[in-house]
């Protein structure tokens, strides 16, 4: 039950509120309110790890046991997922793309959210990121040859132990080369120091890489041993180069092929920040450019400016003096409602905006309510504070039933719906909360502070 | 100002009129439903990509559509326009891949003549627009189970039925005549019907409670006439609630661009199905349960 109005408590309740504005203002000044992807502009993408892959690239026995036992199965995946997820920060890292984390995603375990605001490029960026960019360097035992079954043929249509079939890319012709190299290959790519983009000789550009220490000792022994065979450079399970070993090789290498610096850099940062344990599939991509956000903030604004606009000028018309006190619980709403946003870290998105706009919605069905039954019960004959007393009390055991089934249903927005789904739930909920405290207790605060002023009159303008 | 000062409709007495209007309406959204083998999904729930083209005149739709069609399968072009004078065109493609992103991008170099610029774009998947729907589905149902248990903890679990028919009812309604209208379901359409169950929700629940209080105040009253009178009592406040959020819905509708423009047209047509209801939907099915019970004559 709202108390009756009394001086001491009415100026009580009129600090209370002020100091409730300053703390709101001072949020809303002191801290950004941060903006989404869809409003500020970027890139995002829902990656899902093909964990399976790493699982084909275990030894077959480990691969076989990992597949009777659920349990280690899962914390194989657990593990998979997370590497992939560090090589991909590291990527876009590298990339100097953004500083926000990969974030896991769904609820299948596999999946990954990467938010990239303010992004260019997308198809260069999607590039960076699904290239598994696993180097290797293996001793070549035989090829070139025209197919698989013409190496098959050589053979005796069986590999040897120890070997296996690669190709290079589809050449102008559209054919591709085959080789037969030896497993396992003498430099991978957790063997390599660093890589940088250069131009060759003939100004082509070109990544060139080192090895590591360790690594560049055993690559020496084997190049030196080898002088005169060939070798051969993969890239994802093609096959880049097939130079001839000239002399002994201490440490580095180079990868030819790029089309562009760009691309040749492209790649020195992918083997920069290490290979992906498995493979990544695009599941959902989203381009926005910063001046559409810029247009959907404008026309969120503008609408919900409009929106306010006529009902305020309705409010006004219909309500006189009690509507200013609407329009003063309606405006003091917004500001605490984006005072609690900024407080609670949120990020405003497309989905919040409209949030936002839905709450003046509710704000403006409680003063309707709550004025209308005021007019009944002035209607009834009561005295002015008796019909504010009545009106306010009976109102608010409807609007708490309103308010909480609004709340019921937010909640399970939250639980099933995406995340701007669940942004629009957590906006509408919060503007639920700040609506209850203006439009009950900051109007009834005013309704009795006007009466108060004017003792003895006792005529609602409503 | 006042309007409806003694309002004493007999809303109840015609409540077959306005039952025959609800049950054509839904006929028909349902007809156009079957005949169309479901809504029509955004790209949001059934996969592919969409992209954002902003032209600095009128675009050329026509030849944007011939320009993709011979490149790609299944493209709809669709040219939106607000009254800011913003010149939008959606492009979208079943296939959600890389090519059909270079294919559209191809597309729309080879037609030349005025300047635009690519400002969005979207891929989906068919496993994420899987999930999606799944979630739209959950978060719908497990809303209205979730309204549903309050209002029967809280009234009657009958009073929980009546205001779920009626809710079921607008989504209904609204879906239908998406669908008759050839309108896409996206995610931001599912975050309007949300919205308006929670709208509908309000309004039948200003309308219950005060059934409630008129029951408790005058337990020998006839329903009929007791709802009748609750009905009116609240109807000023249902009217301009009502009218206020439509004038923040059209607002958007008007105002809110291309990428709200149908959100904000599900919650015109929501608001206004959702009043309409609550009076004449959940209350009459209410009474007709009471008197089936033998409740309060």
């Amino acid at each position: 039950m709202i108390p009756t109005f009394r001086q001491p408590k009415l100026v009580r309740r009129a600090l209370l509120i002020l100091a409730i504005v300053l703390i709101s203002v001072y949020g809303i000044l002191g801290r950004n309110l941060r903006l989404g992807l869809d409003l500020r502009g970027g890139v995002s993408f829902i990656l899902s790890v093909q964990w399976q892959d790493a699982l084909n690239a275990e030894p077959a026995d480990v691969a076989a046991r990992l597949k009777k036992d659920p349990a280690a199965l899962a914390a194989f995946e657990r593990d998979v997922v997370a590497q992939t997820r560090r090589v991909l920060e590291r990527r876009i890292n590298a990339y100097g793309l953004s500083e926000t984390p990969v974030q896991s995603y769904g609820s299948r375990g596999n999946e990954l959210l990467v938010q990239l605001p303010d992004a260019r490029d997308p198809a260069r960026i999607r590039q960076a990121l699904e290239r598994r960019t696993v180097l290797e360097w293996y001793a070549v035992g035989g090829g070139p040859y025209g197919s698989r079954a013409e190496a098959l043929a050589d053979h005796g249509g069986l590999l040897p132990a120890g070997t296996k079939l690669l190709a290079t890319p589809p050449g102008k012709d559209g054919r591709s080369l085959w080789y037969l190299v030896t497993t396992p290959p003498k430099v991978r790519g957790s063997d390599l120091r660093d890589a940088r983009a250069s131009t060759d000789a003939v100004n082509q550009p070109v990544t060139t890489f080192t090895l590591s220490q360790e690594a560049g000792a055993r690559f020496e022994q084997y190049t030196a041993a080898n002088i005169g065979r060939y070798s051969a450079i993969v890239l994802d399970q093609k096959i880049l180069s097939v130079p001839v070993i000239e002399t002994a090789i201490r440490d580095t290498g180079q990868i030819r092929g790029a089309r562009s610096r760009e691309e040749a850099e492209d790649l020195a940062l992918n083997l920069r920040s290490g290979s992906l344990p498995a493979g990544v599939q695009v599941m959902q991509e989203r381009t926005v450019e910063p001046s559409l956000g810029a247009d959907s903030i404008r026309q969120g604004m503008r609408a919900g400016a409009a929106g306010l606009a006529a009902v305020v000028g309705f409010l006004l018309v219909y309500y006189k003096r009690a509507g200013v006190n609407a329009t003063l619980a309606l405006l003091l709403n917004a500001v605490l409602l984006l005072a609690a946003l900024s407080y609670f870290d949120a990020v405003l998105t497309l989905p919040g905006i409209a949030g936002i706009i839905l709450t003046i919605g509710m704000a403006v069905d409680s003063n309707v309510l709550i004025f209308e039954r005021i007019r009944e019960e002035l209607r009834a004959g009561k005295t002015a504070p008796a019909a504010l007393a009545a009106g306010f009390s009976k109102a608010f055991a409807t609007l708490l039933d309103t308010h909480v089934t609004t709340v019921v249903s937010c909640g399970f927005l939250f639980l099933f719906g995406t995340p701007a789904v669940k942004g629009f739930a957590v906006t509408l909920v919060l503007g639920l909360i700040t609506n209850l405290f203006t439009s009950v207790f900051v109007s009834r605060t005013a309704f009795d502070w006007d009466l108060n002023r004017r003792r003895g009159e006792v005529r609602l303008s409503i | 100002m006042e309007f409806f000062k003694n309002a004493k409709f007999d809303f109840l007495g015609r409540q077959w009129l306005f039952i025959g209007a609800s049950v054509a309406l839904m006929t028909a959204g349902l007809i156009s439903l079957v005949a169309k083998h479901g809504p029509r999904y955004g790209i949001d729930f059934r996969g592919g990509a969409v992209m954002e083209v902003q032209w600095n005149g009128r675009p050329p739709v026509e030849r944007i559509r011939r320009a993709l069609s011979s490149r790609l399968a299944d493209v709809s072009v669709l040219a939106a326009h607000d009254l800011a004078g913003s010149n939008e065109v959606l492009i979208s493609t079943q296939a959600s891949d890389e090519a059909s992103r270079r294919a559209i991008e191809g597309a729309l170099a080879g037609i030349g003549a005025e300047a635009y610029s690519i400002r969005g774009f979207e891929s989906i998947g068919p496993q994420i627009s899987a999930d999606l729907r799944n979630q739209a589905f959950l978060a719908t149902a497990g809303a209205s189970a979730g309204m549903l248990g309050y209002l029967a903890w809280r009234y009657r679990w009958i009073y929980g039925v009546a205001a779920v028919v009626a809710v079921v009812h607008d989504t209904l309604i609204t879906v239908g005549l998406f669908s008759l209208a050839n309108r896409e379901i996206t995610l931001n359409v599912v975050a309007a019907l949300l919205t308006l169950i929670g709208y509908s929700m309000n309004d039948t629940i200003v309308v219950f409670d005060r059934i409630r209080e008129n029951r408790r105040l005058s337990p020998r009253e006839p329903l009929f006439n007791l709802v009748n009178r609750s009905i009116n009592q609240t109807l000023s406040r249902t009217v301009l609630t009502s009218g206020l959020t439509l004038l923040t819905a059209l607002s958007l509708l008007l105002f809110g661009g291309a990428v709200l423009e149908g959100f904000a047209l599900a919650l015109t047509i929501g608001i206004g199905v959702g009043t309409y209801s609550s009076i004449f939907v959940a209350s009459p099915i209410l009474v007709a349960w009471e008197r089936r019970t033998g409740g309060l004559q």
